[in-house]
C-alpha cells in the first residue's frame, strides 16, 4: 500500500523533531531508595500517572490474583534489586505476551507471557533486572520528557494539519510514550546482568532469554512477524540484535553456572497456570509460535501429558496438511503420561473416529467417559459412542 | 506494536460501542431476522444497526444499552468467515470452518470472545437443542470485561447446510443478565434458520 505523500511528510517532520528532543534528554542520576518526588514537577506529574494506571490495574480482568505467584515474583525482583524491595509492588497480569514494565513509582507488570517463556528463575530475574534498572537509573522520566516534546510537536501538526493526518500522527508519537532509546536498553541489560550474577542467578541466562525470543520470532506462521525484529517486551521499540545477545554472552564467558535443579524450582512455581496461559497464547493464533514454546517448555522433560495435550490442540487448530496426524500422535503421546488432562482422551476419540478408526475412538471415548465422571459433554460423547455401535451393527 | 494494539481496541471498542451514523432503530415485537437466522422478540429491542469491526451477518440488538445488554444475532457465517474482523493479518480472529465437533463450536465461540477483549471466559451446561428440524448446542457463558466487570451469558448455535447461525447474548452479571434471561431464553426457543 502506498503511504500518503503528505502523511509520509509530516511523519518526517514529527520523527525529526522526535529525534531533536530525545538527544537533548539530560543523563539522571541513580534514584535513591523511597524517594517520591514534588507534584509540581514534571517527575511528580509521571507518578501522578503512574499512581492511576495502578489504580487500574488493581481491578482488570487480566490480573493474576494468586498471592503466592505475586509474592514468588516479588521475591524475585527483590532478590536482584534488594535496595529498591521497598519500593517494589508487583502484579502479574495474565496475557500471553511477553512484556514486562516497571514505573517511576515502584509498579511493576510482569505478563503471564514473559512468565511462560523464561525457562528458569534465573530468566526471569534477568528480565526483572532490565526493568529495575530502567527504574533506577530514571530512564522513564527520561522517556516522559521526550514524550511529553513529541505530543506537543504532534498537537502542534494536528492543529496545523488537522483531519485525520493530525489525528493519526498524534495517535502515532502518543505510541512511543514506553519506549526507551537503544543506549537505555543496551545499559538495563548490562546493569541487569551485573544485578543478577551478583544475586546468584545463572550468568548465561541473558543471553539465552533473548536468544529464545529470536528464534520464537523466526518461527511465527506470518512473514510479516518472521521478517520484523524481535522485541524484548511490547512497548520496546528497539530489538534484540545479535549483538546485544554476543554483548551479554561475553559477560557471561568463564562465569559459573548456576546450582542444579532451579529450572526445576521455576517450573513448580508457574505448573498450575500453564494450562490458562497455553490457551491464552494458542488464541493468539501463531501456531508456529506457540509450537517452538511448547517445544522450549518441554524441553527439560516435565509436564509431558500437559504439554503434549497442548501440542496435539496447536496441531488441531491449524488444521494445515498433515497437522490431523501431528495432533494425533501429540494427544497419543499426552494419554501415556501421567499428568495428561483428562480431555485428551475426547480428543483422542474425536481424531481417532475421523482418521477412520473406530475401535481405537471407541476405546478412547470409553476412558474419557470413566476418567470424567461429571464433564458436561457427556452427552456427546456418549451420542458419539452410540453412532460409533449402531454403525458397526449395521 | 502500541499502533497496532491501538488499531485492534478503536476495532473492539467500535463493536462495543457501534458507530455514531449508524441506522439504529427499534424491533418490535414480534419476528426479526438477520439473513437466515430469526428469532421473534416479545418486547419492543433496538437494533444498532451495521457493526463496524464485524461481519456483515453480525446485528446487535439491545434493551437499556449495548453497556446493559447484548443479543448478537449473526446469519449463518460460511467457512473462512469470522464474527469479528481481524486488526491485520498478524492478529487474526477465529474463522468458522464447516464440519466442527460441538465442542469445537464452543471453542470457536470462546475464542471469538477473547478476540473481542473479554477475559476468564468460562462457558457452562453445553446442551443440546432443537431449532425447528435443526440440531444445535446451547450453553451459559461468564466472562469479564477489561475492567473487571463480571458478565453473564448464553450461545446457541445451529450448523445448517455448512453455515453456522449463532444468537449470542451477554449483560453484565449484576441485575441485568437475571432481568432479561427469560426473555432472551424464549428468543432462543423461537429460532429458525431458513438458510
Amino acid at each position: 500500500m502506498k503511504r500518503h505523500p503528505t502523511l509520509r511528510a509530516a511523519i518526517t517532520s514529527v520523527l525529526a523533531a522526535s529525534v531533536a528532543v530525545s538527544t537533548v534528554s539530560p543523563a539522571f542520576a541513580q534514584r535513591t531508595v523511597g524517594q517520591r518526588p514534588d507534584i509540581t514537577t514534571d517527575e511528580g506529574g509521571l507518578w501522578a500517572q503512574s499512581d492511576k494506571a495502578e489504580m487500574e490495574a488493581k481491578t482488570k480482568a487480566e490480573l493474576n490474583r494468586d498471592p503466592e505467584l505475586t509474592l514468588y515474583v516479588r521475591e524475585v525482583a527483590c532478590r536482584v534489586a534488594a535496595e529498591y524491595c521497598s519500593d517494589i509492588r508487583v502484579y502479574v497480569m495474565d496475557r500471553p505476551y511477553f512484556n514486562a514494565s516497571m514505573a517511576s513509582n515502584g509498579y511493576m507488570e510482569v505478563w503471564s507471557g514473559l512468565m511462560l517463556r523464561a525457562r528458569s528463575e534465573s530468566e526471569l530475574a534477568f528480565v526483572l533486572g532490565h526493568e529495575v534498572s530502567h527504574f533506577s537509573h530514571g530512564h522513564s522520566l527520561a522517556t516522559w520528557r521526550t514524550m511529553k516534546s513529541r505530543s506537543n510537536v504532534g498537537m502542534v501538526l494536528m492543529l496545523a494539519g488537522g483531519g485525520i493526518v493530525g489525528s493519526l500522527l498524534y495517535l502515532g508519537v502518543m505510541s512511543t510514550v514506553f519506549a526507551f532509546s537503544r543506549e537505555q536498553e543496551t545499559e538495563a541489560d548490562r546493569l541487569s546482568f551485573e544485578r543478577t550474577v551478583k544475586a546468584g542467578y545463572d550468568p548465561a541466562a541473558a543471553a539465552a532469554l533473548w536468544l529464545s525470543l529470536r528464534e520464537e520470532t523466526a518461527a511465527s506462521d506470518f512473514p510479516k512477524t518472521r521478517a520484523s525484529d524481535t522485541r524484548g517486551s511490547i512497548f520496546n521499540t528497539h530489538p534484540i540484535t545479535p549483538d546485544r545477545i554476543a554483548a551479554l554472552e561475553a559477560l557471561a564467558a568463564g562465569r559459573a553456572a548456576p546450582s542444579e535443579g532451579e529450572r526445576a524450582r521455576y517450573r513448580a512455581q508457574i505448573r498450575k497456570f500453564l494450562p490458562a496461559w497455553l490457551v491464552d497464547d494458542l488464541r493468539r493464533r501463531d501456531y508456529g509460535q506457540t509450537l517452538h514454546l511448547i517445544d522450549r517448555l518441554a524441553a527439560d522433560g516435565e509436564d509431558l501429558g500437559v504439554l503434549e495435550f497442548y501440542r496435539g490442540e496447536a496441531f488441531r487448530r491449524r488444521r494445515l496438511d498433515g497437522d490431523q496426524d501431528k495432533a494425533l500422535e501429540a494427544y497419543a503421546s499426552a494419554s501415556g503420561r501421567p499428568d495428561a488432562p483428562v480431555a485428551v482422551w475426547r480428543e483422542l476419540g474425536d481424531m481417532l473416529g475421523k482418521s477412520g478408526k473406530p475401535m481405537e475412538a471407541r476405546a478412547a471415548w470409553e476412558t474419557y467417559l470413566a476418567k470424567a465422571i461429571d464433564a458436561e459433554d457427556r452427552w456427546l460423547v456418549e451420542a458419539s459412542l452410540k453412532k460409533l455401535n449402531e454403525g458397526s451393527e449395521s | 506494536m502500541i499502533a497496532r494494539h491501538l488499531r485492534a481496541a478503536t476495532a473492539i471498542a467500535a463493536l462495543v460501542v457501534l458507530s455514531a451514523c449508524a441506522t439504529i432503530k427499534p424491533v418490535p415485537a414480534g419476528p426479526y431476522a438477520s439473513g437466515g437466522n430469526q428469532i421473534t422478540v416479545g418486547r419492543t429491542w433496538t437494533d444498532m444497526g451495521p457493526l463496524f469491526g464485524a461481519s456483515r451477518g453480525v446485528r446487535l440488538l439491545s434493551i437499556d444499552g449495548p453497556q446493559l445488554n447484548r443479543l448478537f444475532v449473526i446469519d449463518g457465517l460460511k467457512a473462512g468467515e469470522f464474527i469479528l474482523r481481524p486488526a491485520s493479518k498478524e492478529r487474526p480472529t477465529p474463522t468458522w470452518k464447516a464440519g466442527l465437533t460441538p465442542t469445537e463450536q464452543v471453542e470457536f465461540l470462546a475464542d471469538t470472545l477473547a478476540a473481542m477483549q473479554y477475559h476468564r471466559i468460562e462457558t457452562d451446561n453445553l446442551r443440546p437443542v432443537k431449532v425447528g428440524e435443526r440440531s444445535g448446542v446451547r450453553f451459559d457463558i461468564s466472562a469479564q470485561t477489561v475492567d473487571g466487570l463480571n458478565i453473564s451469558g448464553i450461545a446457541q448455535l445451529v450448523e445448517a447446510q455448512d453455515r453456522l447461525y449463532v444468537l449470542l447474548y451477554l449483560a453484565p452479571a449484576e441485575h441485568y443478565f437475571e432481568a432479561t434471561r427469560a426473555e432472551v431464553e424464549a428468543i432462543m426457543a423461537s429460532a429458525r434458520v431458513t438458510g
